[in-house]
Order: C-alpha cells, then sequence, then structure tokens
C-alpha cells in the first residue's frame, strides 16, 4: 500500500528524549502491513526495546500512533492507541496500550505524522511542541507540579488556541503506574502517564494544519460516509432506541439509545427540546446521553451537551452542568467523560456505587470527574474504587495501615458517603502520599505485594470483578459467555475488546441476532442471550477471533472499538443489518488500493499475534495457557449456587470453557496445548522473523518441546 | 444601455436595494444613479453586467446565508470536514469554510479570554465561525486587487475566482469575521460558496445546528470576531465615485 497516496499522512515521528534529536521515518518503509495503532506500537517494542526492559527505563519507548482512517469524515475515527511497557500489568509489566479520543490523534495526522514515538528521558522537565514540521522540546519546569487543566491552558497561551495538549498531571510526574494522559478535558489513555513523567514528559501538544488525502472518489466517498451513518446507532452501536416508539419496530430499556424526543438537554441555554425524528442523520448527537444512561434520568436537567472525539456523531463524553457542587466542594460547576471515567467518584461508595438519580451520587461523579481528570489518574477500569471498598470494608486497611496514617483519613466522610471525601483520597493518591497513597497508585498488584494479600482473595471474589494480572474483567462472561472469557484471557491488562458486547447488547430481540449471527459466524449458535448459556462450540470461538482481530483492526485503522463494528442496524429494511466490511471499504477509498475484508483481517490477525509475541517473548516462558490465559475462579462459582450454563447465571463451567479454549487456539491456529502460535503459524501472518526469533528463543512450542 | 463604468445602473440599482441601505442612502442622496434604466437589464445575468474590466465593487445579495446555533453544536467538526472532503477530496479543517476547530477548545477569545472563555474548557459553548455572506461593500471582495471574489451565479454567495487570485492574502486580513480559508497547496484564497445551494455542512450535522436560510444581514449581529486590515486597492475606491458623491461636493452641486 503506497503510504503519502492518501489515508496516510506519511512519517513516523521519532523524538529522543535523552539527546534532543527529532526525526521522522517514512511510515510505509518501516511500518507496512501494520496498519498504524498498536500494530505500530508493538512493532517498535518487538525492534527496539529488549526483553527485561522496566517500564520507567529510559530504554523503554512510549508510541503515539493514529491510523489511516483518523482525521477523516469516517464517523468515530478520533483514537489514538498508547502503546507501552505497561505499568499495571502484574507481577511483571508486559506490553499494553491505553487508548484515547477527543482530538489528539486527528491533531497528529494534520501535523502530518501517522504517529509519534517518544523514547529516552530529559534531564529536566519539557513538553514536546508539534506544529506541522516545526517540532521542539520545550522547558516545562513552570508547569511541573500543576494539574491538568493548568498545563493546558498555559501550554495552549504558548501555542495557540486551536492546539492539542495531551498533558500528565500529579499522577503521571509521581511515576504513578495508575497515572494517564489526558487530552481535551476528558480523554484519558491509562497507565501511560507515569511513562510520560518517568521521561519527564510533561506532555504533547499539536498544532496542524495539513490534510488527510482521500485518494478515491470524492462522490463514492462522500456517498460511503453517508451510508455509514445510516446504519449507526447510538453508543456502543445500541441499534434500538430504550423506549418504546412508533419509529422503531424495537425497543430494549437496556440500550444506551436515550434520546427521546421530548427530553432535554436541560442546562442548555435556553434548554432544547430533543427533536421528534429518532432516525434523522442530523439528530445522531442525540441519541446517547452517557449521564442519563450511567446516573439516571435526573441527569437530563444537569445536560449542557453532548461531547466527544474529533468527527464522532455519537457524542458519548456528556457534558454536564451542576451548579451545586461549586459551593459544596469548591470545583467547578462543569464536568465531562464517559462510561467508567464518569462514575469515577460515585463508585468509591459502597451507598452510591450503583445508585441513579440521586443528587449526591451526581455530585460524587461531579467531583471524582473533576480530580481524576486534573491530577490525571486512572481508574483502571473502576478497580481502584474496587480494591479500596474491598481494602476498607474487608477490614485489611484496619489491620495494615499503621494507625497514625489511618487516623489521618477522614472516614467519617467515607462511611457517610461524603464526596468530599475524594478531596482528600485523591490527591493521596496522585501524590503517592503516605501507605495508602503509595500502594492504590500502582495498581491491585501493589495491594498483593506490599500487604501480602495473595491474589486468590480478589480473584475469588465476585464483587471485585478481578481477572487476573493486576486488572480487572472487561465485558467477560456477564455480557457473552465462553466468547467474553476467551476476550478475558488474551491481554495484559484488562482487555479493551468491544466487538462482541456491541453485538450482544445491541438491544435486538434474540431471534433477529442469531440471524445476523449466522451470516457472519456461520451458525445462529455463536452467540446466547447473556446469563442463559449453552455450551462451548466453534462458532462461538470464531466470533471470540473476530471480535479480538475487529479490535485490533479498529486501534490499527483509528476508529473507535467502543462504538463498533458495526455488524447490526437500525434499519428494519435492512433486516438490521449492519456492514461487516464497511472498514475495508473506507479504507481501499482513503488509500486508493483495493484491500478486501479478508486480506484486512489477516493485518489484525498479524498485529493480534505481534502482541502474543512480544507477550511471549518478555515473560520468557511459552505456555502461554497455563501461566497467561487465566480465568479467576469466581467465573466458575455462583453467588447463589446456581448450576453453570443454566438460565440466570453467568456462571461458567470449568470443563466446557477449557473446551472453548480449545476451540479458540483451534481457529487461531495456534499450538492447542501450550496456546502459542508455531514458527510456522507466524510465517504465515508475515512475521517469519519473529518467529525465528522466537523458535531460536525455545518460544515456540516445537522449539520448547 | 445606461452603464456606469461597465456596471448597468439597473443592476446597480437593485443590488443597492438588495442591501437593505437604497432608502437611507437615496435620501441622503449619496446614490447618484441614472434615472433612465432599461427593464430589459433585469434580464442580463451577472457576467454581462460586470462589464469589462471594470473595478468590482457592488456584488448583489446572496440568496442564502448558513445560520449556526452555538448551543446545539458539539464540538464534532463533521461540518468541516464534510466542506473540504466532499470538496476537495482532502480532510483539512484548516481549509474548511466553516470554522470549529479554532473556537472548540476556548472559543473566540482563545486561552487568554480569563472569565469570557467559551468551548470545552470553557462554558461549554461552541461558537462556530460561519460566512456572513456580506453585503456590499463585501470586506473580502472589496480588499480583492483582483476582483476575484464574485458572487456566484446561482446563489450569490461571494466566491473566489481561483483563477484570478493572486494568494496575497489581502481579503484574509480584511475579513472581519476570520472566514477566508488560504489552500496551501493551491496557493489561492477559499471560501464558503453555499455549495450551490445545498451546503455540505450543514447536511453534515448530527445535531441540527447549522440551517441554510434565506439571507439576512449577520454583519449586524454582534460585533466582529477580530481587527481588520482593510486595504482597498485604489482602482476599486475610484469605483466608489461612481456611485456616490461626497457630502461636500453635494453641497456645491
Ligand atoms: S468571507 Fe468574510 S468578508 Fe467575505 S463575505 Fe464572508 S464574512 Fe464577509
Ligand atoms: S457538524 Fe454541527 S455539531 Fe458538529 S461541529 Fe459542525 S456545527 Fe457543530
Amino acid at each position: 500500500m503506497a503510504v503519502g497516496s492518501g489515508g496516510f499522512v506519511g512519517k513516523v515521528l521519532r523524538v529522543d528524549l535523552s539527546t534532543g534529536k527529532i526525526t521522522t521515518e517514512d511510515t510505509h518503509e518501516r511500518y507496512a502491513g501494520l496498519l498504524g495503532g498498536a500494530g505500530i506500537g508493538y512493532r517498535v517494542l518487538w525492534d527496539e526495546v529488549p526483553a527485561g526492559t522496566g517500564p520507567f527505563d529510559a530504554a523503554n519507548k512510549l508510541v503515539f500512533a493514529t491510523g489511516p482512517l483518523v482525521g477523516t469524515s469516517v464517523p468515530c475515527n478520533g483514537r489514538a492507541t498508547v502503546t507501552t511497557l505497561f505499568p499495571t500489568c502484574w507481577p511483571k509489566p508486559l506490553v499494553g496500550s491505553g487508548h484515547m479520543g477527543g482530538h489528539f490523534a486527528a491533531k497528529l495526522k494534520y501535523a502530518g505524522y501517522d504517529a509519534l514515538i517518544v523514547e529516552g528521558q530529559a534531564d529536566k522537565p519539557v513538553w514536546l511542541m508539534i506544529r506541522d514540521a516545526r517540532v521542539e522540546i520545550r522547558d516545562a519546569r513552570h508547569l511541573w507540579g500543576s494539574g491538568i487543566r493548568r498545563a493546558t491552558l498555559e501550554i495552549s497561551q504558548e501555542l495557540g488556541p486551536d492546539c492539542v495538549v495531551a498533558a500528565i498531571g500529579q499522577a503521571g510526574e509521581n511515576l504513578a503506574p495508575m497515572g494517564m494522559v489526558i487530552n481535551s478535558v476528558s480523554h484519558s489513555a491509562g497507565g501511560v502517564g507515569g511513562i510520560m513523567g518517568g521521561k519527564n514528559l510533561k506532555a504533547v501538544a499539536v498544532q496542524g494544519s495539513g490534510a488527510v488525502r482521500i485518494a478515491g472518489d470524492k462522490a463514492a466517498w462522500e456517498a460511503l460516509v453517508k451510508f455509514h451513518l445510516s446504519i449507526l446507532g447510538a453508543n456502543n452501536q445500541h441499534v434500538v432506541p430504550s423506549f418504546p416508539t412508533p419509529q422503531a419496530e424495537y425497543y430494549n430499556p437496556a440500550s444506551r439509545w436515550v434520546g427521546q424526543p421530548g427530553k432535554r438537554w436541560g442546562a442548555a441555554k435556553p434548554p432544547l427540546e430533543l427533536p421528534g425524528n429518532i432516525h434523522d442523520p442530523n439528530s445522531i448527537a442525540f441519541r446517547t446521553n452517557s449521564a442519563v444512561y450511567f446516573l439516571g434520568d435526573e441527569a437530563w436537567k444537569y445536560t449542557v451537551r453532548g461531547n466527544g472525539c474529533t468527527a464522532c456523531p455519537i457524542r458519548c463524553h456528556t457534558m454536564l452542568k451542576m451548579p451545586s457542587v461549586t459551593a459544596k466542594y469548591g470545583i467547578p460547576d462543569m464536568g465531562q467523560n464517559t462510561c467508567v471515567a464518569l462514575m469515577f467518584g460515585r463508585t468509591f461508595f459502597k451507598q452510591l456505587a450503583n445508585k441513579k438519580n440521586n443528587e449526591t451520587a451526581m455530585e460524587a461523579c461531579m467531583v471524582g470527574m473533576h480530580l481524576a481528570d486534573d491530577l490525571g489518574l486512572w481508574s483502571n477500569y473502576g478497580q481502584l474504587q474496587r480494591d479500596l471498598r474491598k481494602l476498607y470494608e474487608g477490614g485489611y486497611l484496619k489491620a495494615r495501615l499503621g494507625s497514625k496514617e489511618y487516623a489521618s483519613i477522614p472516614w467519617d466522610k467515607y462511611d457517610s458517603a461524603d464526596p468530599a471525601f475524594l478531596l482528600d483520597l485523591l490527591p493521596r493518591i496522585a501524590n503517592r502520599q503516605g501507605e495508602l497513597g503509595e500502594v492504590l497508585s500502582r495498581g491491585t498488584g501493589a495491594i498483593f505485594d506490599h500487604w501480602s494479600i495473595p491474589e486468590s482473595e480478589w480473584a475469588g471474589d465476585h464483587a471485585t470483578t478481578y481477572w487476573k494480572m493486576g486488572h480487572p474483567k472487561h465485558h467477560a462472561n456477564e455480557d457473552d459467555g465462553q466468547c467474553g472469557v476467551i476476550i478475558n484471557t488474551q491481554y495484559n491488562r484488562d482487555a479493551q475488546c468491544h466487538s462482541h458486547t456491541n453485538f450482544v447488547r445491541n438491544g435486538l430481540p434474540l431471534e433477529v441476532q442469531k440471524k445476523l449471527a449466522a451470516a457472519i459466524w456461520g451458525s445462529p449458535d455463536a452467540l446466547d442471550a447473556p446469563g442463559d448459556y449453552t455450551p462451548a462450540n466453534v462458532p462461538k470461538a470464531r466470533r471470540a477471533k473476530w471480535s479480538l482481530l475487529r479490535k485490533e483492526l479498529h486501534d490499527a485503522l483509528g476508529v473507535c472499538n467502543w462504538m463498533g463494528p458495526w455488524a447490526a442496524s437500525p434499519l428494519r429494511e435492512r433486516g438490521y443489518t449492519g456492514d461487516d466490511s464497511l472498514e475495508s471499504k473506507f479504507l481501499s477509498l482513503a488509500t486508493g488500493q483495493t484491500m478486501d475484508r479478508e486480506e484486512l483481517d489477516r493485518v489484525a490477525e498479524r498485529i493480534f499475534t505481534l502482541h502474543r509475541a512480544l507477550t511471549i517473548r518478555d515473560m520468557g516462558r511459552v505456555d502461554m495457557r497455563a501461566a497467561h490465559d487465566i480465568v479467576p475462579p469466581w467465573v466458575f462459582e455462583d453467588p447463589s449456587g446456581k448450576a453453570a450454563l443454566t438460565k440466570g447465571t453467568i456462571r461458567m463451567d470449568p470443563a466446557d470453557i477449557a473446551k472453548a479454549m480449545d476451540y479458540f487456539y483451534e481457529v487461531m491456529g495456534w499450538d492447542k496445548a501450550t496456546g502459542a502460535p508455531s514458527q510456522a503459524r507466524y510465517a504465515e501472518l508475515g512475521l517469519a522473523e519473529v518467529g525465528e526469533a522466537l523458535a531460536a528463543a525455545k518460544l515456540t512450542p516445537e522449539a520448547a518441546k | 444601455m445606461d452603464t456606469t463604468r461597465g456596471i448597468s445602473s439597473e443592476w446597480i440599482k437593485r443590488a443597492a436595494k438588495a442591501t437593505g441601505w437604497e432608502g437611507e442612502l437615496t435620501r441622503r442622496g449619496f446614490l447618484k444613479l441614472s434615472a433612465c434604466a432599461l427593464t430589459s437589464l433585469a434580464f442580463l445575468d451577472l457576467g454581462e453586467a460586470y462589464g469589462e474590466n471594470a473595478p468590482l465593487v457592488i456584488l448583489d445579495n446572496a440568496q442564502g446565508v448558513i445560520l449556526a446555533d452555538p448551543t446545539r453544536c458539539v464540538a464534532c467538526g463533521r461540518c468541516e470536514l464534510a466542506c473540504t472532503e466532499y470538496n476537495d477530496g482532502r480532510a483539512q479543517p484548516s481549509l474548511a469554510r466553516i470554522k470549529i476547530a479554532r473556537a472548540v477548545n476556548f472559543g473566540p477569545s482563545g486561552p487568554t479570554g480569563g472569565e469570557a472563555m467559551h468551548g470545552d474548557w470553557g462554558d461549554g459553548l461552541v461558537i462556530q465561525g460561519v460566512c456572513r455572506q456580506c453585503p456590499h461593500p463585501v470586506p473580502c471582495a472589496t480588499a480583492c486587487p483582483q476582483n476575484a471574489i464574485v458572487a456566484d451565479p446561482q446563489t450569490g454567495a461571494r466566491v473566489v475566482d481561483a483563477a484570478q487570485c493572486l494568494g496575497c492574502r489581502l481579503c484574509q486580513q480584511a475579513c472581519p469575521w476570520g472566514m477566508i480559508a488560504f489552500d496551501e497547496k493551491a496557493g489561492v484564497a477559499a471560501k464558503c460558496t453555499l455549495c450551490k445551494g445545498k451546503p455540505k455542512c450543514v447536511e453534515a450535522c448530527p445535531a441540527a445546528a447549522l440551517r441554510y436560510v434565506p439571507w439576512r444581514d449577520l454583519t449586524r449581529d454582534g460585533s466582529p470576531t477580530r481587527p481588520t486590515l482593510s486595504v482597498v486597492p485604489p482602482e476599486t475606491a475610484k469605483a466608489c465615485l461612481d456611485c456616490h458623491v461626497t457630502a461636500g461636493a453635494k453641497a456645491t452641486k
């Protein structure tokens, strides 16, 4: 694929903070066949970061990569993947990626770069200025110690109002593994903030005036974008509304399509009544309101508007205005975010964790969003909150924290679910203050290490939703039975895959989903209804593979796997089919070089397999099945004792999951005993040299024998 | 045919009327239009009416204008991308003839705007930049030494005739609303053309924040977003005399 012809902008920027050297390399020459996203990230780690490197070593690299569709009007494309040795991966940091939306990715493309590689370590705090071809390392000493809001403002004053700043807060500066980087107010990539801090890099700010060329026919491109818009649903590609309406055949109260005509953005000036036609392409932005979905209908009145990433019509970052929080907690009355980060504050408190339509719970969310997105503190998909609750409620803290420190924490506020508690707790963690702050800033693994608590106390407890390697489940058996379990075994952090859940939770009746499934995965048995699981089978394994590959593909193209794939649609006249080859159609038109779905899925498989190779290399062992692809014991239990694979439980059966893994390794073409690819499999995917290197290190199944 | 330096007086009159200033101008006697206009001139298309080599001073009003509602805007930038992708085959907000990117973070007052900051980091309001398709005297067109900014025959949108444009950027300096983009690749100015009456941005907006409505004079709403440098080429300035006289000259008549 000729890079530069379209889609790609053709260059990867490399900045060595140790030497100050700034260079560029040709995207195509060096990264051909890996598109972008984690594809580039994994390649850099494979080629340049030797096994045994620590996440905070100067030798670790940080790769911010976009993809060929980033910056275009392809719906939901504003994603950057940030790949590095992931610091919260436990017991040993391994390759992982954080993902951020916002406007960073598109700006980097307009500046002329498909990706940015940061290496080395500056000797004093710096920020990186990128203005098209002009790239400079600038002094950030005056910004060190300040929050993300302040840092963003001052850098914007220096660079200009239309720049995008991706900055770390105090957590990242203090090398907290739980640090994150934030751009555009609320768009974060978890886990990588401390890596920036370790490099003395306060921020990367980008201004770009260039273009992403569309190589194919303009009119065909416009038609394809419009077609894509026509098959869009709401957030997470939920394709039926959550409310009954004569405009839709089905509705599903669990759907994220909550924008019912007549509801209001109550804090807009003046308030805005949502329009009547829910299918109108000019009202897609009104379908989603994350605050309403997660915090309840009461959130409508605090809604200013939707917000989100470049070119995305869904707008899942709901902007809220809640004047009461300024007087009560001394924080700004505006806040915005989506999903787990929106609920960041509420979930610390037992009494508020799942509370909807509750003022205090909403205030806690406002306080949480404000602090987390200013201090740059990550939640590890809510694990931070669940960890604190378990530590406190389980009496661990009382027993282990020094009495002086214990007494210094305002537990009375915590007990009474007072959001002001967060004003004390969160800076403690970001500043790594005291024993509690220090341990929580390092992630869940540090709890096991520091307090000698066996991991099994977490892994055996449903309430923690802890999965493995210091990370929680992320759309596992609660959504998607064996398919969800398989997916959650594969990464070195929580699985960031949404391909599977976005289909099973799309709101359509099971019969319709099964019909679509038969067409895509060859059998209606490729999925079950959540909590009503049938035994493992090959079609489910095939769907798990498809889900993982689409996730990698989306990261590589720069489109949002929180929104895609678009396997179903809200269109009754299409029988609710979406389009499973949309990604290849877009890429072909953007670059002007035709690539079909199968070819593109092969690229995705190459990228995913490179992740596997890196994991094997850095773990130094090939028995992935036993040592890596782990399922926590709580998955095989049911709190009320229900039998596995019966209606009304998400309990799975160990023998059945073993079979599911067999099927999965089979469809991947991996060795069943070890769960590792053979040297031949690497070669088939265009990764011959990777296979050779692993074979030489006795890290392929046949070489290890 | 009664013409003034190649421009028909009837046409000038029509244009003046459309600006809404005609009454005022006539009352104050500043407009010296010929009384004996030929009715047939009404059928002339604008190309003919311009005449040869005459500096283009007066443009008939546009038929429509894009209205933007900031309270609906969700800062997605899809309008900017539709503008450049569907018209130019490339995604490039800096070339867009509707302006979102510059307003997303802090609004028109920028990051030093203090309390007045809008946008994602301020009060959330995204104030879109749209071309007003200004009435006569059209700041960008008047500033152009090449008369390269002309009225589109179909919509009356003020459009850049790329073949005439020198790339001197005087129009960019002249627009009080900062609405002239510059195509660095082609070396010419670019501005909103109203897409032959079906603006791509309006069609692309997922929040119905943009509407294409019959033209009205938006230049009288609010204040310009930027100070302007209006350099009027001497030829053009002279053309003002075709229609206007100084108050002093009038008194001595
Ligand atoms: S570009 Fe500026 S000066 Fe020209 S018509 Fe538009 S708003 Fe008026
Ligand atoms: S398309 Fe609409 S909502 Fe999006 S930036 Fe433009 S005006 Fe705002």
